[in-house]
């Protein structure tokens, strides 16, 4: 065939963009991250002070901490919408309707998300405090106390997730062989004896999607902590929050392009895992 | 046993996700002297739908609305447009940089848009689209996962499709706009769906570029409330289950289109 031209023009409109707006800004983060670069000011190269300044400042490894710490919500999500799967697949009726209450809480925005959240949070006259009162517990401090603070915005973080990484797993559990599961029973394998044995190695490429793409949801955790505690210490939220602080509250964007390399370089595994799956799947 | 056991699970999940909401609609018709009453009430003593009013009248809400459909209603035509017509490209032709392209766009999956919004905001600034609507669009006018879901998309149809057209002498456009596409509208429905309710309810970006409150988005106007309406949060709950309803309305019209289209971009 001839040189053509046509597959040229039909991807560059796209590509134009994507290398504008994706991949340059993706390298003047890198460099950005090695000037003294403020806003308001003329830059400078200044090296590697920018990581020196980071690794040396206390808020940067609370905040790095507390995004590490998020990552628990990747094993509660995966029992939770494991086992919501495992309920939801064998229900004759309604199963449509429960699906749908189910997915709401992921096509809501952060924002109202958290809104709803923090007054069902809120500690003299809220809702999940009066609920817990009931059965004599608390007050817990929710909004105020760190890192209790941290785990309300983990549990907002699950409430949005677990109708998604359900659905995951529903299709996962679609492609076993009835068979598999109904030898299972034969062999007098009880419930759980099966899941555990049989389910799961099948459902292998789904947990690993599944932990992956939560995790680097959760790494990179900020909304959720931007509404819920605006007043809190800055070492109460995570990285993001660290990143926003110094690049849109004081316009360091020198400072702030460093932290964003780190977030990067914390994601990386598990974004890339993300992808090559993706790319795998579709391949196959 | 097992039966009662799903059963449990299944109502607890689902009054876990739905009573937030419930929560909410009680809160936007309650009386300002109702909001923090303890016990809290679950069931408002009285209705109150002047909160709808008022969070209408007190700030241009109205506008957010506009500002947030113009945004995410561009933000649908752009990328269905451009991941299209690249994922056409690159599923359809062999062509010398095809495997660079590609792997441009693996790679820009892989960046986290979060690291992205300083260079980003300097790169607005520069084209004099700061604290504009599209400002706001441009930079997310397609991203790299809509483009590999409509490669993805035209990867899986016959190779013959094109062959026969190409036989008729349709020109390639025309090809891509009247044979191919049509034969990816689940793809397409799905990639509108989940790029509408994205940009909907995105922030972090939105409130970075924008700075006069004429061109807030939903979120970031509501964000804003939170802030300001300190002693009224009947308004904000009003607003909040305002700026819901499109996604959620979206949502349960299209709900079968929403869950075929998750699972082709789930590596499944």
């Amino acid at each position: 065939m001839k040189k053509n031209i046509t597959p040229y023009l039909f991807a560059a409109p796209a590509f134009l963009v994507l290398g504008y707006f994706s991949i340059l800004p993706m390298l003047q983060t890198a460099y950005y991250s090695t000037l003294e670069y403020s806003f308001f000011g003329p830059h400078r190269f200044i090296g590697a002070a920018n990581y020196v300044r980071l690794f040396t400042d206390p808020h940067f490894w609370a905040t790095l901490l507390n995004s590490l710490l998020f990552l628990s919500v990747t094993p509660v999500l995966m029992v939770v919408s494991l086992t919501l799967a495992l309920s939801v697949r064998n229900l004759l009726r309604g199963a449509r309707i429960v699906r749908l209450m189910l997915f709401l809480p992921v096509v809501t925005p952060v924002v109202i998300a958290g809104i709803v959240w923090r007054w069902i949070f809120t500690e003299e006259t809220g809702l999940l405090n009066h609920l817990l009162s009931l059965a004599s517990v608390g007050p817990v401090r929710w909004l105020t106390e760190f890192p209790t603070n941290l785990v309300s915005a983990m549990l907002v973080t699950v409430w949005r997730g677990m109708g998604y990484y359900m659905m995951l797993f529903l299709a996962g559990l679609a492609l076993v062989p009835r068979e598999v599961e109904e030898a299972g029973i034969l062999d007098g394998a009880t419930p759980l004896q099966q899941v555990w044995h049989v389910l799961l190695p099948l459902l292998r490429p789904t947990l690993l999607f599944v932990a992956v793409v939560s995790s680097s949801a959760a790494v990179k955790v900020f909304t959720e902590q931007y509404i819920l505690i605006p007043g809190a210490p800055l070492d109460n939220k995570a990285l993001v929050s660290f990143l926003y602080r110094h690049a849109f509250e004081r316009f360091d964007f020198g400072y702030g392009s460093a932290a964003g390399m780190v977030l990067f370089g914390m994601t990386l595994l598990f974004s890339y895992t993300q992808v090559r799956l993706m790319d795998r799947e579709q391949s196959s | 046993m097992r039966k009662a056991l799903s059963r449990i699970v299944i109502i607890t999940a689902s009054a876990a996700a739905v009573i937030p909401f419930l929560w909410l609609a009680a809160t936007s018709v309650k009386g300002a002297e109702e909001l923090f009453v303890y016990p809290p009430t679950f069931i408002p003593r009285t209705f109150q739908w002047e909160n709808y009013t008022g969070v209408w009248n007190a700030i241009p809400f109205g506008l957010y609305l506009v500002n947030s459909l113009t945004v995410a209603l561009l933000s649908v035509v752009f990328n269905l447009l451009l991941s299209s017509l690249a994922g056409f490209a690159l599923a359809r032709y062999r062509f010398r940089y095809r495997g660079l392209l590609f792997g441009a766009v693996l790679f820009s999956m892989m960046v986290p848009k979060e690291m992205l919004v300083i260079p980003l905001f300097t790169s607005v600034l520069r084209l004099h689209l700061a604290d504009s609507l599209l400002g706001v669009v441009l930079p997310f006018a397609v991203e790299g996962m809509g483009i590999f879901l409509m490669r993805q998309a035209f990867l899986a149809l016959p190779r013959d499709v094109e062959e026969a057209a190409v036989m008729d002498g349709a020109a390639p456009l025309r090809l891509w706009w009247s044979v191919m596409l049509p034969m990816v509208r689940p793809s397409l429905a799905a990639l509108a769906i989940f790029t509408f309710i994205g940009s909907w309810g995105d922030f972090l970006w939105p409130m970075v570029v924008l700075k006069s409150q004429e061109h807030y988005t939903v979120q970031v106007g509501l964000s804003m409330m939170l802030g300001t309406f300190v002693d009224n949060y009947r308004y904000v709950a009003a607003g909040s289950l305002l700026a819901l309803l499109p996604v959620a309305l979206l949502f349960i019209l299209m709900q079968r289109h929403f869950e075929r289209g998750l699972l082709s971009g789930s590596g499944k």
